[in-house]
């Protein structure tokens, strides 16, 4: 059997898919409510939301970044939406504001790590705050809500019985895989991340590709805000707050290196699962909320322990 | 090699941890569950409301399951939560929304489970929950802009009619927050020589509330009166007036009647606060609930008894100077 | 040049402080060491000796405590150890200097040389001033002359190599192994080198000394082990061994170790370059190279010959000049310019400059020409996959297979890595900065044969040596450079080691 390749062999996804296979086991038999149609269902369609974000988090890690403005893109894109509808646009115009906002927050940061060579982290720090802000101004603090039902057919709607945010979910990932399995956007990426310098003096264009990272995360925070103002039928300008936070969290826990170079977004979507699995099975044990943060935090220390020291011997191994 | 032992590990992990937890977790069968979801478990009003729901629950033989996003703003992981619970198909849900709008799809959702809904402290947007064609059974919970109206009245009288106040906001958007204010500023309203001179919000934190203080302090020097939307920023204000060396000299008043916030008036470093009967709400939450599930009916409304707290009643922090 | 060794010293055979048997290491796919044997006696330089992937680098990360070996027994001065870290090697008296540096650069010399051991003054307060000054006097002893209060950042890859030197004579060692210390070191710092080594054996240090330098074996081996696939081919007295006969026993084939030279057939001019100037570093630099041709860059190092080529390159900015490709002005101000001109660049420093360690031959190989086998910025597998073997397939790779990743590979397969890539990007002018640093000798003849070959194939080649029998063997012309200036230009029989070197230190 080919393997397409070695970045991407599988044996990494194997065993994140394996713990979360471990811990629905382990759920199954812990509560007869986990293992439901209904409930697995509702827990994919749970995980939709920072699923999504972490999508765009994976580009940007792959290069050696990091985004702390997603959570405040979500917010600023979701109000932007929201204003625009307010004013009167019809809601599909209203939906094209947000993500253009989104997208534009994504090449700010972009241009900012790019051309004005700031530190990622500091950036995406200032973008944060900013956005946010101006999320909060544009909204004046209030949620802005009632949207119709046509939009909400997002957050809501279903085809064969699959929740419309799992389908969307699913097709994100779909695409992000090819994007970075068979395109030029894809080995740029990884390669950028492994080495910026060496990859520039092959004469890739580094700071399109890697602002592009950026803006796939600003995108896709926008169209998580999206599926949010269609589920809670509200946009707020205090929504995705720490989900930055949540999103590296399926990121890590899915394999990838905080350094760049190397990691899949399938290994995210597992990474992302099984936060949202262990969310859930916690509020169906009926766990306290003080020791469900302690469980998650636990998991994410563990998952990435685990895979640093694998990591660690494998690099050893291979001298 | 190496890389295939990963997956024993990791499953070992959550395998344990999730029989431990379950262990703890097995519940009885015959009693009826009911879950009760709060805003969060980070705020001392929570607290005593969830001590209240449990006191009625284990008087009833029933079931209660409490849970809360960890923070008080994140209405999204809530809806996750009441996803969650009506999996597990409790028999009844009783929440403080931590939007008032927002929680209207959850409601949708527990009326579709045929699951009776109680929401307790924090108002459901009306025409939201009547566009959706939403039905909730009751709503607890105490009258915030009368509160409000209360706190106006004190620090009216206090300063005799003249002055300067400022205000410490909440999270704006939120209907409890801006209801205390409402009535705060109508009573203000009422008499002209009282201004606001600021009016900003420190996000329900008392470290937030601290600096903002600090920052009106600088630019208002002559500062008379502050109210701030909750106990957590009022005790925040009273740091900061504290380190300003100006305790006694501006009248400060809260929202809550935190015991923090009691011993500090009774220590005459605060004013008043507006007490709340977040154990009472609890209480009559499950009481509810377990009435709702008998079949009886509830009152659509259930105010719960809201007063002013001030140095002359401070008695009535029931326990000793820190209960943690 | 080096000073010759020194007169003959018949020595009594000295004790034994290490002895390796029948060491074995195995990892996945491939049985790194096959039951190697070795003795070091004290006071003796012994010479690890083999081609890439022969096993010396793992041998000595066994003895280092880096790997855990398989099966075997070490034995320090007659009592057996069980050697359990990099810690435990060092407290035993093993201090080892890695081909790869080691150093954390924005640390100072001093502190680099002391890491993990600073000298204390009171609980938690490092002592600075005795550190520098013991700095100093070590990287003196080596004759350096820089400050040892600099940050390694700033310092020349020669100078970290002299850092890395210092870290381990501070440690004190009573066996010293040293991968390779001299691939960047120019002729004075070598020599002082080999008179710190020369005075650590005469006070009884044992060194193993690896080197793909053969003069360099001659001149400061006692005696040689030569490893083969994994195994112990045979070991020698330095004295009375034949060069060929190693080379044989390293190779197992005859290699002819001398450069050929090829005959000059030059073409049209390619790349011209007129009055490049950088403030500071560059002056006034102007040189021609014509299809088929080989122009050899040579100078000390610091001589401004890698600057050449970045500016070149499109790296760093120039102030002055113009670069002409094929007759045209070429505009030039990143690397993504200068390829789409039809210009190169081999770095010297691979693992930082050349690849992306986390990626696939196949994938490295491919990097710079990716744009050219995509449709909609879709790439062919199948192109790549072509591509990516057609010029892999000349270079004798050693690996399984091209979707190995590239941070597994040997030195001398990565460098060959680097050169596919390049050979891929089927540019007009290729610049080679170094491109035989720490590879073995038979690597070394297939990048010689494949300059050659890429000559004749009218490629112009800008060859940027410090070896000089490399670049007088290989180069049609010999620019000299001094201080950021070309002081010569040498063609012919007038391009001469000796009238090479006396042009570049000025003499």
């Amino acid at each position: 059997m080919a393997l397409p390749r070695t970045k991407l062999l599988h044996g990494r996804e194997v065993g994140t898919l394996a713990g979360l296979l471990a811990l629905c086991a382990a759920l199954w038999v812990a509560t007869p409510h986990f293992a439901t149609v209904s409930n697995l269902v509702n827990v994919v369609e749970q995980s939709a939301i920072i699923g999504i974000v972490a999508v765009g988090m994976t580009f940007v890690i792959l290069t050696g970044g990091i985004d702390l403005s997603v959570g405040s893109i979500v917010a600023l894109s979701g109000v932007a939406l929201g204003t625009a509808h307010e004013a009167g646009l019809p809601i599909a115009a209203a939906a094209a504001v947000g993500l253009t906002v989104g997208l534009a927050c994504g090449l700010g940061n972009g241009a900012l790590i790019t051309l004005g060579r700031l530190p990622p982290f500091i950036a995406t720090l200032g973008m944060m705050s900013v956005a946010r802000g101006i999320a909060l101004m544009l909204s004046d603090g209030r949620p802005i809500s009632g949207y119709p039902a046509s939009f909400r057919a997002l957050a809501t709607g279903h085809v064969l019985g699959i929740p419309f945010p799992v389908i969307l979910m699913l097709a994100i990932y779909a695409v992000a895989h090819f994007l970075l399995t068979r395109t030029l956007l894809g080995r740029y990426t990884y390669a950028i991340g492994g080495n910026e310098e060496a990859s520039a003096l092959s004469g890739i264009n580094v700071r399109a590709y890697k602002a592009a990272a950026y803006a796939i995360a600003g995108l896709l925070s926008a169209v998580t805000s999206m599926l949010l103002v269609a589920r809670l039928n509200s946009a707020q300008p205090i929504a995705g707050i720490m989900y930055e936070l949540d999103a590296i969290a399926a990121v890590v826990i899915g394999g990838t290196s905080l350094l760049g170079g190397s990691g899949t977004v399938i290994g995210t979507l597992i990474g992302a699962l099984i936060m949202g699995v262990l969310r859930n099975g916690l509020n169906l044990l009926g766990v306290s909320s003080y020791l469900q943060q302690v469980a998650i935090g636990s998991v994410i220390i563990v998952a990435v322990l685990v895979d640093m020291m694998l990591r660690r011997r494998a690099r050893r191994a291979a001298e | 090699m190496t890389l295939r032992r990963r997956p024993v590990r990791i499953a070992a992990v959550l395998v344990g941890a999730c029989l431990g937890i379950a262990a703890c977790n097995r519940g009885d069968g015959g009693a009826p569950t009911v879950a009760l979801v709060l805003k969060t478990l980070n705020n001392p009003f929570f607290v005593e409301m969830e001590q209240g729901a449990r006191e009625a629950a284990d008087s009833l033989g029933i079931e209660l399951v409490v849970q809360a996003p960890e923070r008080e703003i994140d209405v999204e992981k809530q809806m996750q939560i009441v996803e969650n619970l009506l999996q597990r198909r409790v028999d009844a849900l009783l929440i403080t929304p931590s939007g008032s709008r927002e929680i209207v799809p959850a409601v949708v959702k527990a009326n579709e489970a045929a699951i009776p809904v109680v929401v307790v402290d924090t108002r459901v947007d009306a025409p939201a929950l009547e566009e959706a064609g939403a039905r909730i059974s009751s709503f607890i919970g105490s009258d915030n802009v009368d509160g409000g109206r209360m706190a106006g009245r004190f620090v009216a009288e206090r300063l005799g009619g003249q002055g300067r106040v400022a205000v410490l906001e909440g999270i704006p958007g939120h209907e409890t927050g801006d209801s205390r204010l409402t009535g705060f500023r109508e009573v203000l309203a009422e008499h002209p020589g009282l201004e606001i001179v600021s009016s900003q919000t420190a996000n329900w934190e008392r470290d937030q509330a601290f600096n903002v203080t600090q920052n009106v302090l600088q630019s208002h020097p002559d500062l008379d009166a502050i109210f701030a939307a909750n106990d957590v920023m009022a005790l925040g204000a009273v740091e900061a007036v504290a380190a300003a060396g100006r305790t006694g000299e501006i009248v400060i008043v809260g929202f809550d009647a935190q015991d923090d916030a009691r011993i500090a008036i009774r220590e005459e470093r605060m004013d008043a606060t507006i007490a709340q009967n977040p154990r009472e709400m609890g209480r009559l939450a499950v009481i509810s609930a377990d009435r709702l599930l008998r079949g009886e009916t509830v009152p659509a409304e259930q105010p719960v008894r809201i007063e002013l707290v001030t140095g002359q009643q401070t008695g009535a922090v029931e326990a000793p100077a820190r209960e943690e | 040049m080096i000073p010759s060794a020194s007169e003959p010293h018949p020595r009594p055979p000295e004790p034994i402080v290490l002895r390796m048997f029948g060491i074995r290491k195995a990892f996945p796919g491939v049985v790194a060491l096959d039951g190697v044997d070795l003795e070091v006696r004290a006071g003796e330089v012994h010479v690890l000796l083999g081609e890439n992937g022969a096993g010396k680098s793992t041998l000595m990360k066994v003895l280092s405590g880096a790997h855990a070996m398989d099966a075997g027994r070490i034995e320090l001065a007659g009592s057996e150890v069980a050697i359990s870290g990099p810690r435990h090697a060092r407290d035993l008296g093993i201090g080892i200097i890695y081909q790869e540096l080691a150093l954390v650069p924005d640390l100072s010399a001093a502190e680099n040389v002391f890491l993990g051991r600073e000298p204390r003054r009171g609980p938690g307060l490092v002592d600075r001033g005795a550190m520098v000054a013991a700095s100093r006097r070590i990287l003196q002893t080596l004759g350096a002359s820089f400050d040892p209060g600099l940050p390694v950042r700033v310092l020349s890859i020669a100078q970290r190599q002299l850092v890395e030197v210092a870290r381990a004579l501070s440690l004190e060692a009573r066996i010293l192994v040293m991968d390779e210390p001299t691939s960047a070191l120019t002729e004075r710092e070598t020599g002082a080198l080999f008179a710190t080594i020369r005075r650590l054996t005469s006070q009884g240090v044992a060194v193993i000394y690896i080197s793909h330098r053969l003069d360099e074996i001659f001149e400061i081996g006692d005696r040689v082990t030569v490893l083969r696939d994994g195994r112990r081919v045979a070991t020698r007295e330095v004295d009375g061994a034949d060069r060929r006969e190693l080379v044989r026993l390293m190779a197992d084939r005859e290699i002819d170790e001398r450069v050929p030279r090829p005959a000059a057939r030059r073409g049209d001019e390619l790349l011209r370059v007129e009055g490049l100037g950088r403030h500071g570093v560059l002056h006034d630099v102007s040189f021609r190279v014509h299809a088929g041709e080989i122009v050899g860059f040579a100078g000390l190092l610091g001589s401004g010959r890698t600057e050449v080529a970045r500016a070149i390159f499109g790296i760093d900015p120039h102030d002055a000049g113009r670069v002409f490709m094929r007759g045209r002005p070429a505009r030039i101000s990143s690397p993504r310019d200068a390829i789409r001109a039809g210009i190169g660049l081999l770095t010297e420093d691979r693992k930082r400059q050349g690849l992306v360690l986390e990626l696939s031959i196949r994938e490295n190989i491919v990097l710079p020409v990716l744009g050219s086998m995509s449709r909609f910025g879709i790439v062919s597998r199948r192109m790549e996959r072509e591509r990516a073997s057609k010029h892999a397939a000349g270079l004798r790779i050693k690996t399984p297979s091209l979707e190995q990743v590239v941070l597994n590979l040997s030195g001398g397969n990565q460098q060959k890595v680097v050169l596919a890539k390049w050979l891929a990007c089927e540019v007009d002018v290729l610049i080679l900065d170094e491109p035989t640093r720490g590879i073995d000798v038979g690597s070394k003849q297939e990048v010689y044969q494949l300059i050659h070959r890429l000559a004749s194939e009218g490629v112009g080649i800008v060859l940027i040596s410090s070896e000089l029998p490399e670049i007088v063997g290989l180069a049609d012309r010999i620019l000299v450079m001094r201080a950021g200036r070309v002081v010569a230009e040498l063609s012919g029989d007038e391009a001469s080691q000796e009238s090479v070197l006396a042009h570049a230190v000025g003499a």
